[in-house]
């Protein structure tokens, strides 16, 4: 996913991660230790060298485990929902989260699956984080940086309990992704559909992008259903189109931009190029997005007299 | 394997015309699953009927499709028969195979071919059908009566007489509506006020009837049977408990010169007021935008002079929530009045004729103030201008109405018959006096009706001149009407005193904003729709909304009464019964499935969604799902249509069955 011939000079300093692990270890032991909380979602060191993963903490002497480094991809706000559902029955949880997470959690606050009061959130002034396929002792460089990151609009998070560290100077980096939107939109509609054509006949209907994704928490997915079958599920043409289309469409205008979907597909997919059309489209359409701040409506479920339905032919 | 019985119907012709019929039942007749297929001419009728219940109970069906009309039409009945056959009437589904294949296609081979595709996709259908019962609702037997013109005040008294509480909101500070305003009312030349007021003092009186005047319908809640509707009362500024209504506060208030709207502007009153000596409740308001003390803080007289104390200037809208069982909207009419052109109108023509700047070019209604005794001139007709006694009137119909380049292109129906009216009492007024009449043609139906209009022209002297007016101006203190006589093929001119014109009726302003609370539909003039012209003339399509009067469509008095009485009959048949019974189309939520997003609860226009906890027997929360109330819920599907994982579902609208039915193609 990334252009090998970009620059490997380190973006930002180490000192800056060391600030940032630092912040949120001595706030998680903070709520911890006060009883605020019962437990602290984060990343941990992995076995290789410089890598992350995703830890529940609720035991203070663990919480030196916690860190911060570019390999901390994960969005974490997967962990309330599907993935650990009984996480979120253990009462105030505090939860590390960068700021596409933020939105993504702001989503789900949107969607009954998650209460404020519920939860303390622990801001990441975020540089960025590895793309997929980058080997996790590279330094975040203009190399190893993922796409989304290249042009994000939400490094500081807002409306969080704290923040951690102080974000670097960055420098400004090309925006490969929506240059490879607009590529996209210059297509022919008959262009577009054989590009996507050719990337969904790819996809193996493993899943990868449905289980990482937090908006995803449907308990059964309507996909996976059989009486009626709306979607094909094993993985040929016109099931893995009907999926794709569903979870687009499904997404539209709740995306955070974590871009979980795309780092996670085995079969490199580039799946938020079309979350991130589907935005657009309904930031064109209904001038409402995916923000930091939860949502009382969102743009799918409103009505407004004045709305565009040019689209109805 | 289902045992499925297809009916199909000719219509006469009306379907066997452009649709080999007999073909439709032997292709039918091969579908899996179907055991008995058969055609008939007129499948509704009595022995079509028969057809199908004897088959119900010899065949041993399962599912019944009828390949007909429109399920609009006669769904109902085909159910109703199967269920008296035994079979639950939900296994019953309509193939239209009239309005959507015969009567649009003209080729027999292609609409056969779509007729079998029609039926085959319904058998489909039906095997999916579950057996329905009926969900049943209370009813609360409490009705709501918008508008107190004479349409409400007939509809109140009827249901109240029934013995039905009723609520009665009318937004002027009394009630009365127009008919308060007339002078005598046609064919029979009876006083208006004479036959008014008494009916609006049993409105008062009536121990059944909630009367809240000066107020509006703010919110409009809940289903029929069970509406809760928010009423804003606004703020008098006088106590309706303390006040006498002996009237010292009107006498001494020292602003006297607001023109009276109740006399179309001829008349004066004071800043503290009743429209009219009569008025019920006989309970002066004050009107804050003109009062010397809502506008400057100082005066106070009203209060001062006020025995029982009843003046409160510190009063303040209030909110009043009642709960309704059914409502009558009876908010009547305005006149179009081409003097001024209100704001967003899609009208033509305003200030034609001189209105609004020729003063002596008055409106029927302005006439009628003229003509009333209780009216600015005491009964003497004078124009505005001078006060003099006209002695030439020429009257000009159909202002407005009946003409579609500029907007309007329905009749008003009153006109004429007040037009012949108002010659009638000019002529009793001013003795010498002559009045003219310029019209398209007469439309007088109704009892009575044509010979009233006859007498004006026999007896009283009005002169009716076919012909419509090019031109009319001032000139000194005349007005000069040019026009021409298509009878005698002449152009001719006269020199009026005063012109009144009989211009169109609409409907009130902010008409559709009501409709809009209501839920109810509304024409392109926002003339409220009923549910059927000709069958269901007083019922909206909303259930539990009934209309009378004016505000469905221009009528005379001796209608409005009729269709008043005719609402409250529906009213009363509603609350006949303690519990409603109705169509069990509703959406039923999968709690295993739902995982709480709520989107339906979002989407859902009626308000039908609720949130539920799922509890173990230890009383520990499981998990929260959605929750549609059946009562509530319309069955518009939108809820099926918005839930991600599809855990919501209409019965009688399953994804199954829709799929079923795309899949049978």
């Amino acid at each position: 996913m990334n252009n090998t011939k970009e620059n490997t000079t380190p973006l930002v300093d180490n000192s800056y991660y060391e600030a940032v692990t630092t912040a949120i270890r001595s706030e998680a032991r903070r709520v911890m230790e006060s009883g605020e909380v019962s437990a602290v979602i984060g990343y941990k060191s992995g076995r290789r060298k410089g890598s992350a993963q995703p830890v529940i903490i609720s035991d203070v002497s663990r919480i030196d485990e916690l860190v911060f480094a570019p390999t901390c991809t994960n969005n974490l706000s997967l962990y309330l929902t599907k993935a650990k559902k009984e996480v979120s029955k253990k009462g105030k949880i505090a939860i590390v989260a960068k700021g596409c997470d933020l939105k993504a959690l702001a989503g789900l606050m949107s969607e009954s699956q998650l209460k404020r009061e519920n939860l303390h959130l622990i801001g990441i002034s975020c540089a960025g984080v590895h793309g997929s396929n980058v080997k996790p002792s590279e330094a975040l460089s203009a190399a190893t940086i993922a796409r989304k990151c290249r042009e994000c609009t939400v490094h500081v998070p807002e409306g969080v309990d704290c923040i951690a560290g102080t974000l670097p100077q960055l420098e400004q980096l090309s925006a490969l992704e929506s240059a490879e939107l607009e590529r996209l939109e210059a297509m022919s509609p008959a262009g577009r559909w054989a590009f996507w054509k050719e990337q969904f006949s790819r996809c193996i209907r493993c899943m990868a992008c449905r289980q990482v994704c937090p908006f995803c928490y449907c308990e059964q997915c309507l996909c996976d259903r059989n009486r009626p079958q709306g979607v094909e599920t094993t993985p040929r043409p016109a099931g893995n189109m009907g999926w794709h289309i569903v979870r687009a469409m499904h997404l539209a205008g709740r995306c955070a931009g974590c871009a979980e979907c795309e780092r996670s597909c085995p079969m490199d997919i580039p799946l938020n190029l079309l979350n991130r059309k589907m935005a657009n489209e309904l930031k064109e359409l209904y001038g409402q997005e995916a923000g930091m701040q939860p949502q009382e409506k969102g743009p799918l479920a409103t009505y407004k007299e004045d709305d565009d339905e040019s689209f109805i032919k | 394997m289902s045992r499925i019985g297809v009916f199909i119907c000719h219509c006469g012709e009306n379907i066997s015309r452009t649709v080999d019929v007999e073909r439709v039942a032997k292709a039918a007749e091969k579908i899996s699953g179907v055991a008995y297929a058969c055609e008939y001419k007129y499948m509704c009728s009595d022995p079509g009927q028969n057809l199908l219940k004897k088959a119900v109970i010899d065949q041993n069906l399962d599912g019944i499709v009828v390949a007909a009309c429109s399920p609009r039409m006669h769904e109902k009945t085909f159910r109703k028969a199967a269920q008296s056959a035994g079979l639950n009437p939900y296994l019953v589904e309509m193939a239209n195979i009239r309005e959507h294949c015969s009567w649009v296609h003209e080729d027999r081979e292609e609409a056969t071919t779509k007729a079998t595709e029609i039926v085959t996709m319904l058998v489909e259908r039906v095997k999916m059908n579950k057996k329905l019962q009926p969900i049943t609702v209370p009813v609360t037997k409490r009705a709501l009566v918008i508008g107190g013109g004479i349409a409400g005040i007939q509809a109140a008294l009827d249901i109240a007489d029934c013995g039905h509480h009723v609520v009665l909101v009318e937004r002027e500070p009394s009630i009365g509506g127009h008919m308060a305003q007339l002078s005598e009312t046609f064919p029979t030349l009876d006083c208006s006020q004479c036959i008014m007021t008494p009916k609006m003092v049993d409105v008062a009186n009536h121990p059944n009837i909630t009367l809240h005047t000066y107020s509006e319908i703010e919110n409009v809640d809940g289903y029929i049977g069970n509406f809760q509707v928010t009423i804003k009362k606004k703020a008098r500024s006088v106590d309706m408990d303390k006040c006498t209504g002996c009237g010292v506060c009107m006498a001494k208030c020292p602003q006297k010169k607001i023109p009276n709207s109740f006399d179309k502007d001829l008349g004066m009153r004071p800043a503290i007021y009743v429209p009219f000596p009569q008025a019920v409740p006989n309970t002066p308001v004050i009107d804050r935008e003109n009062c010397t003390y809502f506008k400057s803080g100082k005066c106070g007289v009203c209060q001062k002079v006020c025995g029982p104390g009843a003046v409160d200037y510190t009063q303040e809208d209030q909110l009043v929530v009642e709960d309704i069982g059914a409502i009558v909207v009876a908010t009547g009419f305005e006149l179009y009045s081409i003097g001024e052109k209100p704001k967003g109108s899609a009208i033509k023509g305003y200030g034609e004729f001189g209105h609004g700047k020729i003063p002596d070019v008055i409106d029927g209604m302005t006439f009628e103030r003229l003509a009333s005794a209780s009216g600015p001139t005491g009964g003497k007709i004078l124009r505005p201008s001078d006060g003099k006694e006209p002695q030439q009137v020429v009257f000009l119909q159909c202002v407005g109405s009946r003409a579609r380049e500029k907007g309007i292109s329905y009749c008003s129906k009153i006109c004429c018959m007040y037009t012949a009216k108002h010659t009638m009492l000019y002529h009793h007024k001013v003795h010498d006096g002559q009045a003219y009449v310029f019209f398209m043609d007469a439309r007088t139906p109704g009892k009575g009706y044509d010979e009233f209009w006859r007498r004006s022209i026999e007896d009283e002297n009005a002169v009716y001149i076919r012909g419509a007016v090019s031109r009319l101006y001032q000139k000194g203190d005349k007005i000069v009407v040019m026009g021409s006589d298509i009878a005698l093929g002449i152009q001719v001119e006269i020199e009026a005193d005063m012109v009144v014109l009989a211009t169109a009726v609409q409907p009130r302003q902010g008409a559709d904003l009501l409709a809009q609370k209501l839920g109810i539909s509304y024409d392109m003039y926002n003339f409220y729709s009923e549910a059927h012209a000709k069958l269901r003339p007083v019922e909206c399509a909303t259930a539990g909304v009934y209309l009378a009067g004016a505000c469905q469509g221009p009528k005379d008095i001796p209608d409005s009464v009729s269709q008043a009485s005719a609402a409250a009959a529906k009213v009363m048949t509603l609350f006949a019964k303690d519990e409603l019974e109705r169509e069990p189309i509703v959406a039923k939520v999968n709690d295993k499935n739902c995982v709480a997003c709520f989107y339906c609860k979002k989407v859902c226009p009626y308000g039908a969604v609720e949130e539920k906890e799922i509890r173990d027997r230890q009383g520990n929360l499981i998990k929260v799902v959605a929750w549609v109330n059946p009562g509530v819920c319309g069955g518009c599907g939108t809820c099926q249509a918005s839930c991600p994982s599809k855990s919501v579902e209409l019965d009688g609208y399953t994804d199954e069955q829709i799929m079923a039915q795309i899949e049978a193609l």
